[in-house]
């Protein structure tokens, strides 16, 4: 299987500003070009363990990324997207190129992917058990996905839980973790052999970094997992660790509410988000301590919180 | 008399005592008790007024008379408010 990391550094360049590089990021190919040198580099570091499938194939998702023309070339300089040809967002500024390849293939995925029900939760699994973190932004629920890759887990996904209709088995597309402000530091300092590019600031989020998923979980990017827990995760400063059991039917809500298309799939992502549950336990969980997080997360993977 | 309203499957599911729906007919999902769920059930077999589930459902709920018979008449009156069931 040939990956990013295969290719010299020449070619991956000739790639991505020629023909375009076909990435598989678990069930989908991205079809990208681009001529922007420093979104090639973070590409190459970030996707080094991907593989890569060949020119002329069929690829879900075209994306092109190119520096503006003109005098934008120069004066504060702008990273312009195109998708299918299309134009769906304004220009960024140049240096937040690599973020906006994050943001918009997981936007593809989100408006696209309507073969899954797509919730907008983290998803990982240990031991055989998926566990989902849903949660708004500011939860702290990407810290608790980056650190708990440094313990074992196999990441599925930082941002997308697909879920398969037919089955409800939780379908992989692992990707960089995305962190946010004082959480890269955290992370930096928690999980050391972490890799992490460049931090970007300034973005409409703050300040932005994204951590390389684990080669295993990109390795393991064809196996599904069983959903056995929806843990609600919200950080707050000092308090002590709460697990608290949540009724079934009230997560069931909450999980349809964090969904991206489940208005979409209608009576199917009922059925399927049904399924999901019935095979599940869920909870709210407080967090200061990712040590203290970590142990509980452990019990969680084997059952016996 | 109240029926279910035509085209509503009650595709549902149950844990605990509470129930969630998906409404065929608006596409929502609502969040029930196991009792609403329970009238629901009924008028899918037969048509029925609040006094008469109020008789059927005494043993289900525990509960029987005047004060049953009102508390139905106004989970109905909620449900027809989500277009579940309707007069007839």
């Amino acid at each position: 299987m040939l990956t990013v990391g295969m290719l010299a550094s020449a070619e991956l360049r000739a790639r991505l500003s020629g023909a375009g590089l076909v990435l598989r990021t678990g069930p989908f190919t991205n079809l990208i070009r681009s001529d922007v040198p420093h979104l090639i580099d973070t590409v190459a570091l970030m996707y080094a363990d991907y593989p890569v499938e060949p020119d002329g194939g069929f690829a879900d998702f075209h994306l092109d990324y190119r520096r503006a023309r003109g005098p934008r070339r120069w004066f504060r300089p702008q990273v312009h997207f195109a998708y299918d040809g299309s134009t769906p967002f304004q220009p960024l500024p140049l240096a937040q190129a690599y973020p906006m390849l994050e943001w918009t293939m997981n936007w593809c995925v989100s408006h696209r992917a309507h073969g899954y029900l797509i919730i907008h939760a983290a998803v990982l699994e240990k031991h055989g058990r998926g566990i989902i973190l849903p949660a708004p932004p500011g939860s702290g629920k990407s810290t608790l996905t980056a650190a708990l890759l440094g313990h074992g887990w196999r990441l599925l996904s930082d941002e997308m839980t697909l879920v398969r209709p037919a089955d409800a088995m939780l379908v992989p597309v692992p990707r960089p973790v995305s962190l946010k402000n004082a959480s890269i530091d955290v992370i930096r300092a928690f999980c050391p052999d972490a890799i992490l590019s460049r931090p970007v600031e300034e973005t409409t989020k703050g300040t932005i970094a994204h951590v390389k998923a684990p080669r295993d979980s990109i390795l393991r990017a064809a196996e599904p997992a069983r959903a056995a827990c929806v843990v609600f995760p919200r950080y707050e400063a000092g308090a002590g660790l709460a697990l608290t059991p949540l009724p079934k039917a009230r997560a069931f809500m909450e999980l349809a509410d964090n969904c991206f298309n489940y208005q979409v799939l209608g009576a199917h992502g009922f059925a399927a988000l049904g399924q999901l549950i019935d095979t599940s336990d869920a909870y709210t969980f407080r967090y200061s301590n990712l040590p203290e997080a970590m142990d509980l997360f452990e019990r969680l993977a084997l059952g016996a919180a | 008399m109240w029926r279910l309203t035509p085209g509503q499957a009650l595709a549902c599911r149950e844990w605990d005592g509470e129930a969630v729906l998906y409404n065929d007919l608006s596409g929502s999902t609502h969040l029930l008790d196991g009792a609403a769920l329970d009238l629901l059930h009924a008028l899918r077999d037969e048509p029925a007024d609040a006094a008469r589930l109020a008789i059927r459902l005494a043993d289900r709920f525990d509960a029987d008379g005047a004060d049953l018979a009102g508390a139905i008449g106004e989970m109905l009156a909620a449900l027809a408010g989500l277009d579940l069931i309707e007069p007839c």
